[in-house]
């Protein structure tokens, strides 16, 4: 039996802009942080981070349980050979899981979400109702994260409240 | 129309800025500077763009469009684009 | 009644109630309004546009010209709706349109004696003199009579959704020749999506008496759709594709309630489709073509296939006495529906010589048979006989109340001619075909000229197969079902047509074979022009039952064959759309986004009000119960601020990191002046220029550490300098090592400003050394509050010490309240946008209105600024003899001369003896306020050669807003010219 539809801000993360420096390759960066990070708009994870993939050389850092001083932290290790910024309250992180996680996102966002075309561990930076966003799948519930900027999360609510309705009238044929 | 973005897919024009003709390169000198700020060839046929992922990943790209039927060649990213 | 004893799709255990005209009646679910209409023997439908004449419904599908109704009442009402289209459901309300009083006595129905005034080109022709006259009288005449159909002027009630999809095959149409082709790429394995206009799938097979692989159409197409289901086809009904745009992309609009009583609240009436698909197959099938005679749109003449359709599917019969008249086989069809319904036939008339072989079945009924022959007149208001020119020259008078004709078949292509491929003529099939149809789409069916059955299932079946192949997916090419079937005779219609009353090529704009022969006298040969004069095909229909036969008339005025002729393009939308579908959540507040910063709650509180600042809200104001009005706030903000001290939101300004090795050099390749010599912990205020020369956007830049800067940017320009950061390291200097990215969201920024700044920041952090050595002007510092890396910068644009503070913009909310809390005993205010603006003023630093995008650096004030020692974005052409000449308007001060006199913006300046005329133009005021520091008025100007007239008086003319008056000119610093204050 499917889980119910359920939107969660996620309070306790932390975030960071990785962009790697000239001549950098993401190997380099993973030998650094323990971790290699994606190349393409995809996610890379172990126990504690999470790195998205949002553009050539180029990361969204999380840190899943809110580690302090997270963006100090990456750019002490990386000094040298990328360049971080604290992101940590520049977005907001909403979680969109269970049936029909997929198909709100899918009426905002003009990009294929189907689980053949955008399965676990995919991302995409794209805009949905004229917000930017960044998404990633996190599992088969399914579940997706979406990072968006902070000051739109009123707005980015007010579509997710406008859109629910469709959900419940979903095309279907007539006998 | 949606671009075939080198890094994220295929998107939604609207995703995107459009700049201009990629051709023009920034004069070293003083001399041809009016030429690359305001001439521009304008052919009736497949021509490369700068266009920018605005709403995506935020880079530049070079994109092949044919300006008479809109049918897009392909999409490079300009960083390390020949010229 | 003239509903059929048995028989039909309608399910006759479910009766519904509904009312036309404020008359009740009733129908069966499966019902469309028409099919109801019909079988309660209602024939007069509505009024044409034009000459108001009496018209009947003429079709069963989205083509119909005539039967034009408004559903519903109030805000919900929608005009102009096919009532051959709309599902009859319990409750409906509908009503006829185009006719005062009453459809039955429409008092506008004089036009049609002043027919022939009315003529082509009518529009182009008449109200032209006398020309004063348009705007009292012609033009209100005209509004009151134009139009089809009556808005409700409210807002629509309703909510709109939206959806995006993606597939390997899109099948538009779900009749046999599509649904076909969605089961083979379903059993293939493909990503399917089926879409079709009708509340049931299925198409003709649902109107028309076939069998298909042993059992009734209907009933396999059923079946069908249920396998569909299983595949995981995505099927669409009530879903009409009205677009096909660039790269494969389709536009598709579905009615999800309107076909519903009573929908449950907060349902989308509609839903908008925006479906990316790498194949598609166009299964539109084809529109039947109706025949040019004298009185064919009196109530009573219907297509031949239509008539079959209500009388099939609907168990409706649109008359009791028929005549068919037909140049096709498929008119025969309807004719031995007519026989099997037990609906009298009178008489079939085929304008052809030779009969087809349904002609025998239908003789040994006891039928008449007219071959070469043609209907030349209708006799009635509405029909109750027809005229008819026998073979051997003669003529007839056959009483009767319906006419069935068919005049030929035309492929339903318009969306195979969105992306410009311009159909052409087949002599073959007697129409116009797709030549070229938009990549990736396979044209199949009734809509490539396959008029038969048989046709349409292999068709359809075939295309999938190579659609299939061509993805990739290989598999057994599956048998098409076996049909019933009817062999298609495509010929040439005959035109009949009478000069004498009106023969209708365009039912819904009441064009007649008259109205195309006089443009075509007056030298409107193209059918684009045609059209134009005409209006032939520009009603709501598009011309679906009207395009070909008015080119076949043009064609016969100018002595050239209708290949010659050829076709118009179709455009989206196929069928109208509705404005709100489009908009979907994005109306009203909605519109745009709207952006709030970490301080906007407490704003609320403090009774700011809002003004928009791109997506931004920014408190403007914050009013006072003692204020009188906005303008005693603005002056109580600046004056607390100037006295006191006072705090202002800026976090809407851009804010980018711009990081490594070469951030600084990056920097110096975009700013004016120099960065890269920036010293850690320091800002600077700086200037970007276009390529062009002309002055972009500015903002102060701090460097925090060596690869580490701080840039920050209007709030209007936050994304356009963050693209102009990105192409300069991307795509001018790639070799750069720099990075940069938005921060803006990130840091929640207040100015904190006046005299008492410095004691109240303090107060605020009593740990840090705030001193004039610890922090000089343009320096900045972190230090830790609450967990956090917090910012300090010694930076003013009032003019006042001040200082910007800021934090991450988790703890925005937090910092406000604390430095209200603890800015108490120093009567701190809160100001605004106003506020700022009326100091910024006062201290004339440039801003928006100054950096318009037409000045330079030098216009500004900042020439000096510009560093001869390094190449930047904008150098070369900013030395330009245009953008140097000292006779350019450049940056000045205005006062005015007495007290009272307000100067406002876009005023002009003009010397004192001049006359205000473009060539003693001088200048303009560019930002103006009224100054509670100075007590007066002032304005920023752009006075050619200003700063070499201090002193002089100029005129200031605004004759849009009031007389002219004379000002001062001065330095555009009116405030504290020392720069005394901010220094502290």
């Amino acid at each position: 039996m499917a889980e119910p539809l359920q939107i969660t801000a996620r309070g306790k993360v932390a975030l960071a802009t990785v962009m790697a420096r000239k001549g950098v390759d993401a190997a380099a960066i993973g030998a650094s942080l323990g971790l290699t990070p994606p190349t393409g708009p995809l996610t890379a994870q172990d126990e504690t981070m999470t790195l998205i993939g949002v553009g050539p050389g180029a990361w969204l850092a999380i840190s899943e349980y809110g580690q302090a001083g997270w963006a100090a932290m990456l750019g002490g290790k990386l000094a040298g050979i990328a360049s971080v910024s604290d992101q940590t309250s520049g977005y907001i992180v909403l979680r969109v899981s269970g049936e029909g996680a997929g198909d709100l996102l899918q009426k905002g966002a003009f990009i294929d979400l189907d689980r053949t075309a955008f399965g676990v561990g995919a991302a995409a930076t794209t805009v949905i109702a004229h917000i930017g966003v960044i998404l990633w799948k996190v599992d088969d519930a399914p579940t997706f994260d979406v990072a968006l900027f902070r000051s739109f999360a009123d707005s980015f609510r007010d579509w997710i409240a406008a859109s629910a309705p469709g959900l419940a009238a979903p095309s279907s044929p007539v006998r | 129309m949606r671009l075939p973005c080198p890094f994220c897919g295929d998107r939604d024009a609207s995703e995107f800025v459009y700049r201009g003709d990629a051709a023009p390169v920034r004069p070293a000198t003083s001399e041809g500077f009016y030429d690359y700020v305001y001439l521009r060839e304008n052919p009736a046929g497949p021509m490369r763009e700068h266009w920018y992922h605005a709403q995506g990943c935020r880079n530049w790209l070079v994109v092949t469009r044919d300006t008479r039927t809109h049918e897009v060649f392909g999409a490079v990213l300009a960083r390390g684009a020949a010229q | 009644m003239s509903r059929l004893a048995s028989g039909g799709l309608i399910d006759r255990t479910r009766p519904l109630s509904f009312t036309f005209d404020g008359r009740a009646l009733s129908g069966f679910a499966g019902d469309t309004l028409a099919s109801a209409l019909i079988a309660n023997d209602v024939r007069l439908v509505g009024r044409s546009f034009k000459y108001h004449r009496p018209r009947g419904i003429l079709t069963a599908g989205s083509e119909e010209p005539n039967a034009l109704v408004a559903i519903g009442a109030g805000a919900a009402a929608d005009p102009n709706s096919r009532a051959t289209t709309t599902t009859l459901y319990e409750g409906l309300q509908a009503t006829s349109q185009n006719r005062w009083p009453s459809l039955g006595l429409d008092l506008m129905a004089v036009n049609q004696l002043a027919a022939p005034l009315f003529v082509a080109g009518f529009y182009y022709k008449t109200f032209m003199w006398p020309t004063k006259l348009w705007e009292a009288l012609y033009e209100p005449l005209i509004r009151r009579a134009a139009g089809l159909g009556r808005l409700s002027m409210e807002p629509d009630p309703d909510q709109y959704d939206r959806n995006h999809a993606f597939c390997d095959l899109l099948v538009i149409g779900a009749g046999a020749a599509g649904l076909s082709a969605a089961l083979a790429a379903a059993r293939a394995g493909l990503r399917v999506i089926v879409a079709d206009e009708d509340g049931r799938l299925g198409g003709r097979l649902l109107a028309e008496r076939h069998e298909v692989d042993g059992r009734p159409a209907a009933d396999w197409a059923h079946e069908v759709v249920d396998e569909l289901a299983s595949l995981g086809v995505r099927s669409l009904a009530r879903t009409t594709v009205f677009g096909v745009y660039d790269d494969r992309e389709y536009g598709a609009i579905e009615r999800v309630t309107d076909h519903l009583s009573a929908p449950a609240p907060g349902q989308p009436r509609q839903r908008l489709w925006k479906i990316v698909a790498r194949r598609a197959v166009l299964a539109s099938g084809a529109i039947e073509r109706p025949l040019v005679f004298g009185g064919n749109d009196r109530p009573g003449v219907m297509m031949a296939a239509a008539v079959s359709t209500y009388l099939n599917r609907f168990a409706a019969a649109p008359g009791r006495r028929a005549v068919v008249f037909t140049t096709t086989d498929s008119g025969w069809a309807t004719a031995e529906d007519l026989l099997a319904s037990g609906v009298g036939l009178a008489a079939v008339v085929d304008a052809r010589d030779v009969a087809p072989v349904a002609a025998e079945r239908v003789r040994a009924a006891g039928v008449e048979i007219l071959l070469g022959a043609s209907v030349t007149a209708v006799h009635g208001r509405e029909v109750r006989a027809v005229d008819v020119r026998t073979g051997d020259g003669g003529s007839r008078r056959i009483a009767c109340d319906l006419l069935a004709m068919s005049g030929g078949w035309n492929p339903a292509i318009g969306l195979g001619g969105n992306l410009g491929g311009r159909p052409v003529w087949s002599d073959a099939i007697h129409s116009f075909q797709i030549e070229t149809p938009p990549p990736g789409m396979t044209p199949v069916g009734a809509a490539i000229g396959h008029f038969s059955l048989a046709e349409a299932l292999r068709d359809g079946a075939l295309a999938a197969a190579v659609i299939a192949s061509d993805l990739g997916v290989t598999g057994p090419i599956a048998q098409p079902p076996r049909s019933s079937d009817d062999p298609s005779g495509a010929s040439p219609p005959g035109q009949a047509r009478m000069k004498k009353s009106k023969a209708f090529v365009d039912f819904q704009h009441d064009v007649t074979v008259a109205d195309i022969e006089l443009a075509a006298r007056e030298g409107f040969v193209s059918v684009e022009h045609l059209k134009r004069y005409t209006t032939l095909g520009m009603g709501t229909d598009q011309g679906k039952t009207s395009q070909l036969n008015g080119h076949a008339v043009l064609a016969d005025a100018t002595g050239r064959s209708i290949a010659e002729v050829g076709a118009i393009l179709s455009r989206p939308p196929y069928l109208p759309v509705a404005i709100a579908a489009f908009a979907g959540h994005h109306r009203g507040r909605h519109f745009r986004p709207e952006r709030r910063t970490a301080g906007h709650d407490w704003a609320v509180e403090r009774g700011a009000s809002f003004v928009d600042a791109g997506l931004w809200k920014r408190a403007q104001w914050f009013a006072r119960p003692e204020d009188g009005d906005w303008l005693d706030t603005v002056n109580r903000e600046v004056n607390t601020t100037r006295g006191g001290v006072g705090i202002c939101d800026v976090s809407t300004l851009g804010k980018i990191d711009v990081l490594g090795p070469d951030a600084g050099r990056l920097l110096d390749r975009l700013y004016i002046n120099t960065f890269s010599t920036l010293p850690v912990g320091k800002a600077r205020y700086g200037l970007m220029l276009r390529e062009d020369g002309f002055a972009m956007d500015d903002g102060t830049t701090t460097r925090f550490a060596e690869h580490r800067f701080f840039v920050t940017t209007t709030t209007d320009n936050a994304a356009t300098i963050m693209q102009h950061i990105d192409y300069a390291r991307q795509v001018l200097w790639p070799d750069l090592d720099v990075q940069a990215t938005s921060v803006t969201e990130q840091w929640s920024t207040y100015s904190i400003a006046g005299p008492r700044s410095r004691a109240l920041l303090q107060r605020a952090f009593p740990d840090i050394d705030l001193s004039d050595e610890a922090i000089p002007f343009m320096a900045a510092t972190e230090f830790r509050w609450q967990g956090e890396t917090a910012r300090l910068f010694r930076l003013s644009f009032s003019g006042e010490m001040a200082f910007e503070l800021s934090v991450p913009a988790a703890l925005g909310d937090g910092l406000i309240r604390m430095l209200f809390n603890m800015g108490r005993i120093f009567d701190v205010a809160p100001y605004g946008t106003e506020a700022l603006g009326v100091m910024r003023i006062e201290k004339g630093h440039p801003a928006g209105n100054e950096l318009d995008g037409r000045t330079t650096a030098g216009d500004l004030g900042m020439g000096r600024m510009m560093s001869r020692k390094k190449d930047f974005i904008g150098r070369a052409l900013a030395e330009r003899p245009g953008l140097v000449d000292p006779d350019r308007p450049r940056l000045v001060g205005l006062k005015p001369l007495s007290g009272e006199v307000r100067l406002r913006g876009g005023a002009h300046l003009v010397g004192l003896s001049d006359r205000p005329t473009i060539e003693n133009d001088q200048g303009y005021i560019t930002s103006a306020a009224w100054s509670p520091t100075l007590g007066h008025s002032i304005a920023l100007a752009l006075l050619r050669r200003g700063p070499e007239r201090h002193g002089e008086r100029i005129c200031v003319h605004d004759p849009v807003r009031g007389a002219d008056v004379e000002a001062e000119v001065c330095s555009a610093v009116f405030v504290d010219p020392e720069g005394v204050r901010v220094r502290g």
